[in-house]
């Protein structure tokens, strides 16, 4: 939002209510004008900095270039102390800082405090200080000279010190971008009367062989005025003058431009001061750019203008891009006498236009055209010009010659009827429309009641007004938020939606939460070297990612098509302060579709990397370190399937996941793409991420795909009432025999009475051989309508034997 | 064949070596001795009951009955005693209990994402349902539908990051990453017929720089209530009552105009600063954390303004409704008292630990 600082003593000027500045500040705030902060002026001067009068001035006895001074600054005795200043004379009123002062030193620009100084023999305890020396602007050249009128020995603080408001306005109140547009502001808060600035009173007649004023293109310059003064003397502007625009953020140059800047600051309306001389023909056309047609800007660039560009020309040439920024051809010169100044309105959208386009947005673009890129009244223009001519009158010795304005439709002044019932209505705030009219009169709203009815006009400034909301929210500024009741929502419920996704979402996280797993979020756009680094040959692992076309850093320039990398670089950074990390992300990831929206889908990802336990580190007197294994991993996702209730698993199993260990992973492939991995990072990608090669497990799964293996509704198990029979039996298979077969075996054999399986123990050795290995497996027996006879359990034993030696070649072992 | 006799010098020694058993160990291995089911010495007097000539059983019979209750009830009597010694002995013992334990594994929720349930239950519990929408998203959405049209100033606020357009869709549908959720107020009402009431959490994006309370990936929720009734006055019950029910009652609240271009009239909503406790300054100087005001702004909202109402065919003389959205990670930073915006994106597990 556009900032302005306004310094209170300006302010004081157009409007004095009965509050301290804080207390102004803080009104304004809760009238929706935002104060960042109240700024002190001299708060550093403290109780050191005095207003003085120099009693006599004496030659320094060993220096030509010093002086001696006394001083009388409110104490018993003057003192006499030493200044190299040569614009003071007895008599002057000048500050004064004591010993243990905080002042600006003048070379380098730090704060210092003052200490007793040798100047040449004499010694100095105390100074006289300089404008730059008080914070108070760049002027080092001399003495400050201060007010005859102040009374010595007061402390300065109270004597010139200020306060600035620093504001931030929205940018649909150009009218209130200025120290006026917040008096007005003030004096409707505070209902007290507000002082219009002195302005000239314009003929409105000028001798078109002296200057014509043209408007070519009335869209976008709907209106255009002009003063021309003679008798220009161009000189510093007078002191107060120069210390509000520093305090308003501005630098003072001379008397005209500071003027066009003083009266945009006051007002809101931007000024361009041209020397006269410089204007071949006489003439100031508001137009388009002409093809091919360049101008040299005020900050020393040579442009090529786009013919939407809107110029500001003479009969020959552009002279300035209108509302943005002046030319160099036509600016004023330090022998200026005659000037023809220009006050016009342009339409925002194509200053906008042409400051993004000539790239001078935002900060790098003039105040000018920050304020012009907003919707400035263009009744404005009249008010700013008459202003400025008034000013160059006292202080740049201006006599105006004749003035011009050309606006060919002037706009209307908004008109907005609304019932009085509105206010309430919008606001749930029982105010009557007489209040309702108050508040609107003080904000200088014309206004009439009548029965349900009120109608308004808003000041002409005011370009925000449009529509009967407006209106209500200008008078709940003015009575006061506060005034607004609260109360809950009454009415018929609206129809909820279920949302299953989201909520199983959260299921998955409280699941890997309670798994003991840490929840984490990292960034959705991703550096995208770091999709090259997720495979062992930098092959994509994901979809070419979108890419973010202005992006603020490499390393988040695309969105991420997978949560791979963010979970890598999580793990990575965690391992350089502890030996181990168990963590998971739920978040979209994104992946371009043709004629639509990227696709945004929802994906679970989960990292073990280092060492599992003891979960305290270094805890080892109960808990023997270990790392984290393929098991673990897969615990966590088989155990979430359970936590989760889902059912089988849905697409093709398959061995080996990308970017992981191809013998040591898993995926699963539906709708012809994979929906799940898990499994051992690849050693070697794990290496590039500074992983441990060896102890890096990683499982990335669809939330959707998830869900859509798991029934909405649990079917719930009656629990068999009879009696186990629990066997041991070895099972001695070969190598390459997977147990999971072995399992299936015994399974199906004893299909209706085997309740569990259990793997008891793998054994490899000289009891069963080479290339063999043995199963201790644990079976449980059980049927859901009766005991099992011994006979029964034999049968069944049998049974799994037979499948067992016949089906994969498995001997028993007793 | 054993006689009565023998059967009785058998139960004597077995009541002997019982009553000598140390512990429930040794005493489990004399009954394995007398009276294991397989080779007991007592069980196998018993097995010869059948082989004796009828007249001889009864007595016999007798005889194995006695020593086998004899023992029987040596072993309990002498089990109860060394399971009571034993529990007296324990009783006696005591743990240091200072020693490190064995430890379980702890996770704990992403303060952002348990930030974001808190939000929706709390508005759950007022009306407001939970639904979510795209990040990319069009730029008629994240604008225009919001009144606010390419090159107006308020875009300022709402810096935007924009999608290159790899697959060569129509240029005139611009894509970008959401600056804030209220695209969704736009998504909800082309949806749904009033009465609506929802409340949208979600990450957005914005092109600016980032500081201690600046992200340029962040978190937002937005709530939006359409009916014929509802005022200015709802929207600050709802937003009082969900400040008071995510902090506690001590919080203090401000209610103050702004300006937004999709709500008319708009305002802020404003809760006392965590760190320097609304007074602006601490003992560093002015507070870093609220600026130096005191507050710290949490969420924009108003009235929903005419136009947007009109964009998705709901007649404004008719429904009028509110809308409000505001920074999760504010909250989240007010709850847990985080410093920093950016731990919540660092993944720092001491930090994650931590809150």
């Amino acid at each position: 939002m556009p900032s302005l600082r306004v310094p209170y003593s300006w302010l004081r000027e157009y409007v004095q209510a009965p509050a301290t500045v804080d207390e102004i500040a803080a009104r304004l705030h809760m009238a929706g004008m935002e104060v960042d902060r109240v700024e002190r002026v001299g708060g550093a001067w403290g109780d050191k900095v005095r207003v003085a009068r120099i009693q006599k001035l004496e030659k320094h006895p060993n220096a030509d270039k010093l002086q001696l001074a006394t001083v009388e600054f409110g104490a018993a005795q003057p003192k006499t102390v030493v200044t190299g200043a040569t614009n003071i004379a007895a008599g002057d009123v000048v500050p004064y800082g004591e010993l243990g002062a905080e002042y600006v030193d003048g070379h380098t620009g730090e704060r210092v405090v003052m200490k007793p100084k040798n100047m040449r023999g004499i010694t100095s305890e105390g100074m006289i200080l300089s404008a730059k020396e008080l914070g108070l602007g760049e002027d080092h050249d001399g003495i400050m000279q201060l007010a005859k009128s102040l009374t010595v020995g007061v402390l300065l603080q109270d004597a010139i010190g200020d306060a600035v408001i620093v504001m931030e306005i929205a940018p649909n109140r150009p009218d209130a971008l200025s120290i006026l547009g917040i008096a007005r502001e003030v004096a409707a808060l505070y209902n007290v009367k507000l002082t219009e600035p002195r302005a000239a009173e314009l003929p409105g007649k000028l001798d078109p062989s002296l200057l014509t004023i043209r408007i070519e293109d009335d869209r976008a310059c709907p209106r255009f005025a002009a003063a021309y003064l003679e008798g220009i003397r161009i000189e510093p502007s007078p002191d107060w003058m120069q210390r509000r625009l520093v305090a308003a953020g501005m630098r003072p140059i001379t008397n005209i431009v500071d003027i066009t800047n003083y009266v945009m600051l006051e007002i809101g309306q931007p000024l361009h001061a041209y020397d006269a001389t410089m204007l071949r023909g006489r003439v100031l056309v508001a137009r388009k750019a002409k093809r091919g047609e360049r101008l040299r800007t005020l900050d020393s660039k040579d442009r090529a203008l786009r013919p939407e560009d809107l110029v500001i020309a003479d009969g020959e040439r552009a002279l300035g891009l209108a509302g943005v920024m002046g030319g160099e051809d036509s600016e004023i010169r330090p022998n200026t006498t005659t000037v023809a100044l220009e006050a016009a309105s342009f339409e925002p959208l194509g200053i906008r236009r042409s400051s993004d386009a000539h790239g001078l947005q935002g900060s790098s673009g003039s105040a000018a055209a920050r304020r012009f890129g907003l919707d400035l009244s263009p009744a404005l223009v009249s008010l700013a010009l008459a202003r400025a001519v008034s000013l160059m009158g006292e202080h740049a010795g201006g006599r105006l010659i004749g003035s011009t304005d050309v606006y060919p439709h002037p706009r209307d002044r908004a008109h907005v009827r609304l019932r009085g019932s509105d206010v309430p209505r919008v606001l749930g705030a029982s105010i009557a429309s007489a209040e309702s009219a108050d508040a609107l009169r003080r904000l200088g709203f014309d206004v009439q009641v009548a029965d349900d009815t009120i109608d308004t006009y808003a000041p002409a400034f005011r370009t925000d007004i449009g529509i009967a909301e407006d209106i209500v929210e200008e008078v709940a500024r003015i009575v006061g938020y506060d005034r607004i009741p609260t109360r809950l929502p009454f009415g018929p419920l609206p129809a909820h939606e279920r949302h299953p996704l989201d909520v199983f979402r959260e299921r998955v996280r409280d699941v890997l939460v309670g798994f003991g797993l840490q929840d984490t979020i990292s960034y959705a756009a991703i550096d995208p070297a770091w999709l090259t680094k997720l495979t062992a040959d930098g092959s994509p692992l994901a979809p070419e990612p979108l890419r973010i076309t202005n992006p603020t850093t490499v390393s988040q320039s695309v969105m991420r098509p997978t949560l791979r990398a963010s979970l890598l670089d999580t793990a990575s950074r965690n391992l350089r302060h502890r030996e181990g990390v168990g963590f998971f992300e739920i978040s979209p990831v994104y992946l371009p579709r043709k004629a639509e929206l990227p696709e945004e889908r929802w994906t679970v990802g989960i990292l073990l990397a280092g060492q599992a336990e003891p979960v305290h580190e270094g805890e080892t007197w109960l808990t023997s370190p270990r790392s984290w294994d393929l098991h673990d991993l897969r615990g966590i996702t088989i155990g979430l399937r359970d936590a989760v209730g889902a059912g089988p698993v849905k697409g093709a199993l398959q061995r080996g996941g990308p970017g992981l260990h191809p013998g040591r992973s898993l995926r699963i492939e539906s709708d012809g793409r994979v929906v799940a991995v898990g499994g051992q990072l690849d050693p070697r990608v794990a290496a590039m991420w500074e992983l441990p090669e060896h102890a890096t497990f990683v499982a990335e799964f669809e939330l959707a795909h998830l869900l859509s293996e798991t029934p909405a509704h649990p079917s719930a198990v009656m629990p068999s009432r009879y009696p186990a029979a629990i066997r041991e039996i070895a099972i001695v298979v070969d190598e390459a025999r997977p147990y999971g077969e072995v399992e299936q075996a015994i399974t199906e054999a004893a299909k209706g009475v085997a309740e569990s399986v259990a793997l008891r123990d793998l054994y490899r050795g000289p009891q069963v051989g080479a290339g063999k290995k043995s199963f201790a497996v644990r079976v449980v027996l059980r049927s859901a309508t009766g005991t099992l006879s011994e006979e029964d359990v034999e049968k069944a034993l049998k049974r799994i034997q037979g499948r067992l030696e016949r089906g994969l070649g498995a001997s028993l072992r007793s | 064949m054993a006689t009565a006799t023998d059967l009785k010098g058998l139960a004597d020694r077995a009541v002997k070596e019982i009553s000598s058993a140390a512990d429930e160990a040794a005493l489990e291995a004399v009954r394995v001795r007398y009276l294991s089911r397989k080779d007991g010495l007592i069980t196998a007097a018993t097995k010869e009951i059948a082989t004796l000539p009828a007249a001889e059983k009864p007595g016999y019979g007798k005889a194995v009955n006695e020593a086998k209750q004899r023992v029987e009830s040596a072993l309990e009597e002498r089990g109860r005693a060394l399971r009571e010694g034993a529990i007296a002995k324990s009783l006696s013992e005591t743990a240091d209990l200072t020693l490190p334990p064995r430890r379980v594994r702890v996770g704990h929720m992403h303060p952002i994402a348990r930030t974001i349930r808190e939000i929706t239950r709390i508005l759950g519990s007022m009306g407001f349902e939970s639904v979510e929408g795209p990040e990319v998203e069009y730029d008629y959405y994240s604008f225009e539908a919001l009144n606010i049209p390419r090159d107006h100033p308020a875009r300022d606020k709402f810096n935007s990051f924009w999608i290159a357009n790899p697959l060569g869709d129509p240029t005139d549908r611009r894509v970008g990453l959401r600056p804030h959720t209220s695209p969704m107020q736009i998504r909800v009402m082309e949806k749904r017929k009033p009465p609506v009431r929802v409340v949208v959490p979600g990450r957005c994006y914005r092109f600016e720089a980032t500081d201690a309370t600046h992200e340029s990936i962040f978190f937002q929720y937005e709530g939006l209530a359409i009916d014929e009734q509802i005022s200015m006055a709802d929207l600050k019950g709802v937003l009082y009552s969900f400040a008071r029910q995510l902090f506690g009652g001590e919080r203090k609240v401000r209610f103050r105009p702004d300006y937004f271009p999709f709500t008319e009239p708009s305002a802020e909503i404003a809760f006392d600063c965590f760190v320097c406790d609304g007074s602006g300054t601490t003992n560093k100087g002015r507070c870093a954390t609220c600026g130096g005001s005191g507050w710290i702004e949490a969420a924009g909202c108003g009235m929903v303004h005419p136009e947007a109402l009109r964009r998705v065919d709901y007649d404004p003389s008719k429904y009028q409704g509110f809308a409000f959205g505001g920074g999760v990670e504010r909250l989240a930073m007010l709850l847990t008292g985080t410093p920093d915006i950016r731990l919540f994106h660092e993944n720092d597990m001491r930090y994650l630990e931590s809150v």
